[in-house]
């Protein structure tokens, strides 16, 4: 053995980010990357939809219950002759909001409850698994009423209501995940070089147990757009702001007379709530390393 | 030999790891597994101490407890004369960075998250107060001397391979400068081919810097090649502890004797000349160890005493120690009474 050392004759590969690869994974789901155009499209409305058509989804234009494209107003109007295009495009604003803000909430509570009990344990484990079990058997609407009901029906108080009662799922997942990544070799390596805890927990084990914490915030997304949807129909809601939810709720009376009041609102949350489902499939496709081989 | 490499850096007494096994559910009767039972060895500066065993025989987890990655029930380890069980906080740190692990398994010990150069730098990253600037320069000659490029620094693990790999894993034990190298079968997830340019590299270091291997192996190949001196494990405890040739040369644990007799060999004359001695049965129950040796259910040679009390680690000349009470001042193996 001469004293060079031995140079590996492979070839340099180019640096791929995950992220790349990911992507690539992502494109093979055609049903997602159709999702993903219409839910771009749907964010695009909602930023850009009440600059462009400024008409105030409160005021009364017209008379009320004019059916769609009558009239010149495009989705007609409603019970109090207010806009429904108007109405929708603000909407749209306030559900993706909820939607977005709720899932952070889920995921930050969930997240840390989650990755507390994976890495230290022992009692830890013991009491955090076991409130995570009081809010899962908690009946979720019930809860997060009584919450909107107690402390008032503003935005950030719904987000909050919302993101608490559904933290649970992610709160197992990432359990589960630092329950296996912890007792990886690479995790040992990293004690060994002297990595303290927190650094360990959301520096080295948060990043590879995140793929299918992704995907379930991604899938919560719609699911506390639904259930702002939920809420508002029941009028726990801001009355100075306007949701899909709240318009479906508003015009709940008039369904048999002017059922599009309540299908087209209704129609948005169907169409973004299942965008954001396939969204997360491809995701789940995309960041699932199991199905890379297929 | 000179006068400092003779002096001891790792010494370790009576080192016991424990783990907590319930049978018959959460109220039964708190029962131990004894993966490691007061093994004591010494390591000389500048050497390398081959501890070899099969599986289960405790030699990765007691690896893990020098290293305190695994927390010891008992005993000391003893790094420059200084205990480092007891240690912790900022003392600890530092202790950590003059002993090293090298992973077994390279596929699963870089994380594969992080590029090589953030794998290597992340001892320093959190042992060390060095400046960005100099954690660099560590790492780029770093890279040169496991023999990697420096264009790879900016690769994740998975482009690498199984070789590769286990350079990087060695490039991230050299980073703070250890004194004190744990090797947890470095090679043994590798190729043959791959297996020898590791080891070179490995003996290539030790030389360079001055490091001491403990070296953890289950292959007597790859042992024959490193060490200086073997400890052999079975069930937890060490039962032979010399130095490489008189091991090889005259075993006198039963055990160890059967270990050797199981190396193939393409020496015909050596093959024919070394019987092959077969250990019938399995190992006992580790949880409900026997009181007498461990190896006696198994041993061709074992007497009635050796099932009613355990032999401790004695020397019996020149360094050698071993575990038996068939041996004696003597140094006969028992086993040639046999023949």
């Amino acid at each position: 053995m001469s004293d060079t050392p031995v140079i590996p004759e492979e070839p340099i590969q180019k640096a791929r980010h995950p992220f790349v690869e990911a992507w690539e994974m992502f494109r093979r789901n055609h049903a997602a990357v159709v999702a993903l155009a219409v839910l771009v499209l749907i964010i695009l409305g909602a930023i850009f939809g009440p600059i462009l058509y400024a008409t105030d989804p409160f005021e009364m234009v017209w008379a009320p219950f004019s059916p769609p494209g009558v009239d010149g107003y495009l989705l007609g109007t409603d019970y109090l002759g207010r806009d429904m295009m108007a109405m929708v495009l603000n909407g749209a604003r306030v559900s993706l909001l909820i939607g977005l803000a709720a899932a952070v909430v889920s995921v930050v509570i969930g997240v840390t409850v989650g990755a507390l009990a994976g890495f230290y344990r022992g009692l830890v484990e013991e009491v955090l698994m076991r409130i995570t079990e009081f809010f899962q058997v908690l009946p979720t609407l019930l809860f997060s009423m009584v919450i909107v009901a107690l402390f008032g029906a503003s935005l950030p108080m719904i987000t909050f209501a919302i993101g608490v009662v559904s933290w649970t799922a992610v709160a197992r997942i990432t359990r589960s995940e630092f329950l296996r990544i912890r007792e990886l070799e690479y995790v040992t390596a990293s004690r060994a070089s002297g990595v303290k805890n927190l650094r360990l927990m959301f520096k080295v084990i948060l990043p590879n147990a995140l793929p299918p914490i992704i995907v379930q915030s991604a899938l919560m997304v719609g699911s506390a757009i639904l259930f702002e949807a939920g809420l508002s129909f029941l009028g726990l809601t801001d009355p100075n702001i306007v949701s899909w939810g709240q318009i479906i709720g508003s015009n709940r009376q008039y369904i048999l007379d002017a059922s599009f009041t309540v299908t087209i609102p209704g129609l948005a949350i169907f169409v973004t709530v299942l965008a954001i489902s396939l969204v997360g499939d491809g995701l789940n496709d995309a960041l699932n390393p199991k199905l890379r081989q297929r | 030999m000179s006068e400092t490499e003779n002096k001891p850096l790792l010494d370790v007494e009576n080192l016991t790891v424990r783990f907590e096994v319930s049978r018959g559910g959460s109220w039964g009767k708190r029962s131990y597994l004894y993966a490691v039972d007061d093994v004591s060895f010494t390591v000389k500066r500048g050497e390398t101490l081959a501890v070899v065993g099969e599986s289960g025989s405790g030699k990765t987890t007691t690896a893990l407890a020098v290293a305190r990655l695994v927390p010891a029930y008992e005993g000391a380890v003893k790094v420059g004369g200084t205990d480092i069980l007891g240690l912790e906080g900022e003392a600890l740190r530092k202790a950590r960075q003059r002993v090293q692990f090298i992973f077994q398994d390279p596929y699963s010990s870089l994380n594969p998250r992080q590029r090589a150069e953030a794998i290597v730098r992340e001892p320093l990253d959190s042992l060390s107060t060095k400046s960005e600037a100099e954690k660099q320069e560590i790492v780029d000659r770093l890279f040169a001397a496991v023999g990697l490029r420096k264009e790879q620094q900016r690769l994740f693990p998975h482009q690498f391979s199984g070789g590769q790999r286990q350079r990087i894993g060695i490039a991230r034990a050299l980073a703070t400068q250890p004194e004190l190298i744990i090797c947890d079968e470095p090679v043994s997830a590798l190729d043959v081919a791959v297996q020898a340019q590791i080891l070179n590299l490995l003996r290539r270091l030790q030389a360079e810097f001055g490091l001491t291997y403990l070296f953890i192996s289950h292959d007597l190949g790859v042992v024959q090649h490193m060490c200086d001196s073997i400890a052999v494990m079975y069930m937890g405890k060490v039962v032979e502890h010399a130095d490489r040739l008189s091991l090889f040369n005259n075993p006198l644990h039963p055990y160890t004797a059967a270990l050797l007799s199981a190396v193939p060999s393409v020496d015909r004359a050596r093959r024919e000349a070394t019987r092959r001695i077969l250990i019938p049965g399995d190992p006992p129950d580790p949880v409900n160890m026997p009181k007498g040796c461990r190896f006696a259910s198994r041993c061709p040679v074992a007497e009635a005493r050796c099932r009613e009390s355990a032999p401790d680690l004695r020397d019996v000349g020149g360094g050698h120690r071993v575990a038996c009470h068939l041996v004696d001042e003597r140094a006969v193996s028992p086993l040639a009474a046999l023949t």
